[in-house]
């Protein structure tokens, strides 16, 4: 395989890396696989655009995209915690089964799907132009610049994310109520806190992901529907841990490229399906191995 | 606790009533307007992609075909009726084209169907259409929706714009023939009838004419990255690449084939037609590409239906989807005129006796035998910097024969 497939594949996988992290943060305390998530990419990518072309009178540029970028975050936030009291809260205090959760989520995914419709019809948009240069060429290999940004975002996203589960006091709460709701608040802890403050984070990650997702692949109501990149790629990393979803994500990049370009783009899904189930039964804990066996 | 819960399910439950009588009344006030004088009312259905990944083609259709009924009843509508359209919304999925068949024909009482510009959805109600004996006229351009594995008609199946087939040499022509490209390199959506179905034409009469196909790739439906293929068709050296697939697709396609540095010419359909060039949003990526269009915009026949469309429509610029759901219409109202008659059945024979009918789109006539347009030339556009330049009508070689 050349270099220039290698490379396609790892900026592929960055792109799956920046679905699966979110959806795997909800997942890690949850337990549940939150398909709204892909909801929440597509709302934000739209309200990233909107922002994109309102800010294009006074900025242009790499100002213009990082505006875009901050407007796209900030709303993901703020549909991360409409999300989580509108359709999980009750839910988790009325300590129902799982399957609500996955219902619930579903429910949203589709509904943001479709208001995303109603607003701005289902044609597809584009995003303006924020760079001049689109390709970075070193060595005779051609990186389009949104992959390589793509790569630098999610792996900063990434770090930011443990360092705040591992160094910070709210890192902890979540950490610890990913282990154990119940004697998290016999401790004293406030769980919808710490559950809202996952979502907000998740859903600033949506908004980054629908972006990109968007300057990359158009925007159209169905771009949600990527999410089931970011489950496979959740799958194989290990559901619920969050270094695992990124490796999962690079490694399901590398491998459709390869395959794509060995057996074909036709067949090459069943291969990635083969693949996810042959984890799901002989190694359902995924590559990193974390333990999640007693709600999944 | 259990009083409350038995509330909650009440108001559950009335909201859900509520819902559905707000739904049933909304349905009934639209369908109200027509129901006041349903005796000399026309229908002619439309199943059209109004909110799916085509919608963009669906609601154009819709859009001229309205333009085209407007300008019917004003003169007293077919055969002295005034019609309306009815038009149900498939997201661009077959079943829910089939279900939207079914329903305009036996509810509605549909004399004829406008079929989208889909050939998955044409393949898929074509059995359905024949047994109902309802005509569909669409612009699904894969020629198994009109002609059978039989190699007779469809009965109930019309084509209004050229045949894959035709279209398929057109452009292969072009490439070889004009811009005298022989290493050809192909990229088409496997999963997409329409692309499928201009491949084989292209390939067989690019072949005659001497060029060599040097690398085939394909994609399916929900790839949304083709940098792998465009790198393995930038290694196979082509001089030319062929990219029947989707508007949407090919606006993914155009910006990564400048990432991929992938420096050839794109030859291909009426998809890259305007608007197509500002979707991109990047004139550098915008650039060296050449299709086929089925009309030329300076046409007289066509400014006039511009303008009613542009009237009627908020000054919106009408794609060429809108010509051809216009052409579908006046094809209808003709056929009826022919036969002076609208019962579906006479519209069918009326409709294979089309003959130089004056369209939007061009001089229709429709063949008997495979119920497609006969000789139907296309215009030639160039894409540059984002902008487009039309180059004239063409014809290739053999066409010329006939």
């Amino acid at each position: 395989m050349s270099i220039q497939q290698l490379l396609n594949g790892v900026s592929l996988g960055s792109v799956y890396a920046l679905i699966a992290v979110g959806f795997a943060l909800v997942f890690n305390i949850l337990k549940f696989s939150n398909f709204a998530h892909g909801g929440v990419m597509t709302l934000t990518a739209y309200i990233g655009l909107a922002a994109s072309l309102f800010f294009s009178r006074w900025l242009s540029g790499l100002p213009l995209f990082g505006a875009t970028l901050v407007s796209a975050a900030l709303a993901g936030a703020i549909v991360g915690i409409v999300l989580e009291r509108m359709a999980f809260r009750r839910i988790r205090n009325n300590n129902s089964p799982v399957i609500y959760y996955f219902i619930s989520s579903i429910t949203m995914g589709i509904l943001m799907e479709n208001i995303v419709t109603i607003f701005a019809s289902s044609t597809f948009y584009s995003y303006p132009k924020f760079f001049e240069l689109s390709v970075v060429e070193l060595f005779h290999v051609n990186i389009a610049l949104t992959d390589l940004l793509m790569l630098v975002f999610s792996s900063t996203a990434l770090m930011i994310l443990l360092w705040v589960l591992y160094r910070t006091k709210i890192g902890l709460a979540i950490r610890a109520l990913s282990f154990d709701v119940n004697t998290a608040n016999l401790m004293g802890m406030d769980s919808n806190r710490v559950v809202m403050a996952t979502f907000i984070a998740a859903g600033i990650l949506g908004g980054v992901a629908g972006v990109f997702l968007g300057i990359n692949y158009t925007l159209y109501p169905q771009l949600g529907q990527l999410i089931v990149k970011g489950f496979i790629a959740s799958v194989i990393g290990g559901l619920g841990s969050i270094t695992g979803a990124m490796i999962g994500a690079v490694l399901l990049g590398v491998l459709e490229v390869t395959l794509i370009s060995a057996v074909g783009a036709g067949i090459a899904p069943v291969f990635v399906f083969i693949i996810m189930l042959t984890f799901l039964l002989v190694r359902p804990r995924g590559i990193a191995g974390v333990i999640v066996q007693e709600k999944a | 606790m259990k009083f409350n819960n038995k509330h909650l399910v009440l108001a559950m439950v009335a909201l859900f009533v509520v819902s559905l009588a707000l739904v049933g009344c909304g349905g009934g006030s639209g369908g109200g307007g027509g129901a006041a004088k349903p005796a000399e009312m026309l229908v002619i259905g439309s199943i059209q992609d109004m909110s799916g990944t085509t919608s963009v083609f669906g609601n154009a259709v819709t859009r001229g075909a309205e333009v085209a009924i407007e300008k019917l009843n004003a003169k007293g509508g077919i055969n002295g009726k005034k019609i309306k359209l009815v038009t149900l919304d498939t997201k661009g999925d077959p079943k829910e084209a089939i279900n939207a068949y079914n329903r305009l024909v036996d509810q509605e009482k549909a004399i004829a169907v406008l079929g989208p510009p889909i050939s998955n959805i044409g393949l898929a109600i074509a059995p359905i259409a024949n047994s109902k004996k309802v005509p569909v006229v669409g612009s699904f351009i894969d020629p198994r929706v009109t002609v059978g594995q039989d190699g007779k008609p469809q009965t109930a199946m019309f084509l209004m714009q050229p045949s894959s087939v035709q279209y398929a040499e057109i452009m292969a022509g072009y490439a070889v023939e004009k811009l005298g490209l022989k290493k050809i390199a192909i990229f088409y959506n496997q999963s997409n009838a329409y692309s499928v179905s201009l491949i084989k034409p292209f390939k067989e009469y690019a072949e005659s004419l001497g060029a060599k196909i040097v690398i085939e790739e394909k994609y399916t439906k929900d790839d949304k990255d083709y940098k792998t293929q465009l790198a393995k068709i930038k290694e196979s050296g082509a001089d030319v690449l062929y990219a029947p697939n989707y508007t949407q697709e090919l606006v993914i396609l155009f910006k990564q084939r400048k990432q991929a540095g992938v420096n050839i010419p794109i030859v291909d359909g009426l998809d890259l037609a305007a608007p197509f060039a500002q979707n991109i949003n990047d004139p550098e990526a915008a650039d060296n590409a050449f299709f086929a269009n089925n009309f030329s915009e300076k046409e007289p026949q066509l400014v006039e239906v511009r303008n009613a469309y542009k009237a009627k429509y908020n000054n919106e610029e009408p794609i060429n989807k809108a010509y051809l759901g216009y052409d579908k219409i006046m094809l209808i109202a003709e056929a009826a005129k022919k036969m002076n008659s609208t019962k579906p059945e006479d519209l069918i024979k009326g409709l294979e006796q089309i003959k130089d009918m004056q369209g939007a789109t061009g001089v229709i006539t429709l063949s008997p035998k495979t119920h497609q347009p006969v000789g139907l030339s296309m215009v030639i556009f160039k894409m540059e910097k984002g902008k487009y330049i039309e180059v004239g009508r063409y014809v290739p070689e053999k066409h010329k024969k006939l």
